[in-house]
């Protein structure tokens, strides 16, 4: 996957689409987050009322711990992986591999959406309700422990990887910085540091959880900056019709696909 | 890259990889939208959404189609402009749908058991489709802008009165007069919303009582006009395909 270019010769038989990496990229979040529901769905009761009970402490506390420094050891591995495999002679890149790895792009957005999906959607609003159950007595809830992170954090070593990779490996993305596609990682991005303004408020300000307060704009902000991923995709398209444009409008011609 | 090598095979080949490439793209589109519209929608219209005795005439008939054009407005920019495909209202709402659906039902209900029936989200299609199909039939932004928000912001109450009007029986509830939905949000206890927290019509003695809904649903129409307008432009700054820092 990593290598680089030496005269145009690449592993010509790997196929374009490798279906078992779209599989896992679904299938890794998934089941995790799958996993994860189950715990909080029996420790938020049982060991996540009272944050000043002992069991707190084991149940929750521990988890916040743990997830933090293996975000940090995977960013780092992930992004260091990337980066040091970089394709350093893309020029001498073929088609057919240029092709498979625009793919193998496609492949990693796939998995920004779906880690975006549970960050944004699932858990944020699954903390919502949270909050309207238990008054809060920490900001370390266990939903707070898993929405913000947990899942913010996962995303966001997601988005950063797919950027990474596109800007290493492809010619296309090479070019330069990507101004949607930045717009579209480091969007999401900040709204992890904008937990600290959100935290911050509500230690002294609402006790009671209105979600329309003025405190929350932030999040919401740095969500629209998600929409970027509307130039993220006319640029993937851009960079396949770079490599099958001609042909797709060959095969419109010939009457093998409707306008 | 040579100009002479081909990076498919056949025709057959490169249709092959477009349509692999729509769905592709369907689902990163539709889960990156999911995931922001969401936050948008829970933060900017959330607590009418989610309880079904914060459903009001007066707030939740103005509120929720002014913020929830913003995306449809922005996806139909791009989405139209570029590419002529006509459902950017649509797949922006069957998405917010979709991830408030799936949170209700194992969340509000799944984690904390507040019934589906006082939980249950707006509902917002008709709108989508009025969106969509005013700008596929006339091709004008400006044309949708004016007609298409202005039917989005009309048809949100009437869309949701099938859902919601069983819940506005009246009931005797130890001698006070409530409605069914009122009656809900005193039953299930929110522990986090108390009650003053709840933003509803309660009338002033400068207005009239009977006209609410409809009166509401203009102000919504007309402010989802300047919205409309806004996110388009909004949109098309997101749609960008510039690079900084060429190298």
């Amino acid at each position: 996957m990593a290598a680089t270019t030496i005269g145009g010769v690449a592993a010509q038989e790997k196929p374009l689409l490798d279906i078992k990496w779209l599989t896992f990229a679904f299938a890794i979040y998934t089941v995790f987050y799958v996993w994860v529901r189950w715990y909080e769905g029996v420790y938020g009761w049982s060991a996540g009322l009272d944050s000043f009970a002992p069991e707190f402490e084991t149940y929750w506390m521990n988890f916040l711990y743990i997830e933090i420094v293996l975000e940090i050891v995977t960013a780092s591995l992930l992004w260091g992986y990337i980066w040091k495999t970089r394709d350093r002679n893309l020029a001498a890149i073929t088609p057919r591999e240029e092709l498979r790895r625009n793919f193998t792009h496609l492949i990693w957005l796939f998995a920004y959406a779906w880690a975006i999906y549970w960050g944004a959607s699932y858990f944020t609003e699954q903390d919502g309700t949270w909050h309207q159950t238990i008054v809060r007595d920490t900001d370390f809830t266990p939903s707070h422990i898993i929405e913000f992170y947990l899942s913010y954090p996962i995303y966001i070593i997601t988005g950063f990887g797919a950027f990474l990779y596109a800007k290493t490996r492809l010619p296309f993305w090479s070019q330069g910085l990507s101004l949607p596609y930045l717009i579209t990682v480091v969007g999401p991005f900040m709204i992890l540091p904008n937990v600290g303004l959100n935290e911050w408020g509500h230690t002294f300000w609402f006790m009671e959880e209105l979600f329309v307060a003025p405190l929350h704009y932030g999040f919401v902000f740095f969500g629209w900056l998600a929409l970027a991923i509307l130039g993220v995709v006319l640029q993937v398209a851009s960079s396949f019709n770079n490599l099958i444009g001609k042909q797709i409008c060959e095969a419109v011609d010939q009457g093998l696909i409707s306008k | 890259m040579s100009a002479l090598q081909s990076a498919v095979r056949s025709h057959a080949e490169a249709v092959k990889v477009s349509r692999t490439v729509d769905y592709i793209l369907l689902f990163v589109v539709f889960f990156v939208v999911v995931g922001s519209y969401h936050i948008h929608a829970m933060l900017t219209m959330g607590d009418w959404d989610f309880w079904v005795d914060w459903k009001d005439r007066r707030l939740w008939v103005t509120v929720v189609p002014i913020v929830l054009i913003t995306f449809p407005a922005a996806l139909q920019s791009v989405l139209w402009e570029r590419f002529r495909l006509p459902w950017g209202a649509t797949v922006a709402v069957l998405g917010l749908l979709l991830g408030e659906w799936i949170n209700r039902y194992f969340n509000f209900w799944g984690w904390t058991y507040f019934p589906i029936n006082l939980v249950f989200p707006s509902q917002i299609v008709p709108g989508a489709i009025i969106l969509d199909t005013v700008l596929l039939l006339s091709g004008s932004y400006l044309f949708t802008a004016i007609v298409g928000a202005m039917g989005w912001g009309l048809i949100f109450y009437p869309g949701n009165w099938p859902v919601i009007a069983p819940f506005h029986v009246p009931v005797e509830y130890n001698g006070m007069l409530l409605s069914v939905a009122d009656l809900q949000g005193y039953n299930y206890v929110r522990t986090g919303t108390p009650e003053y927290i709840r933003m509803v019509e309660k009338g002033t003695l400068r207005t009239f009582g009977k006209d609410v809904a409809p009166v509401s649903a203009f102000f919504s129409a007309f402010m989802s006009i300047l919205i409309y307008f806004i996110w388009h432009f909004v949109g098309r700054w997101f749609g960008s395909v510039k690079f900084i820092q060429q190298s």
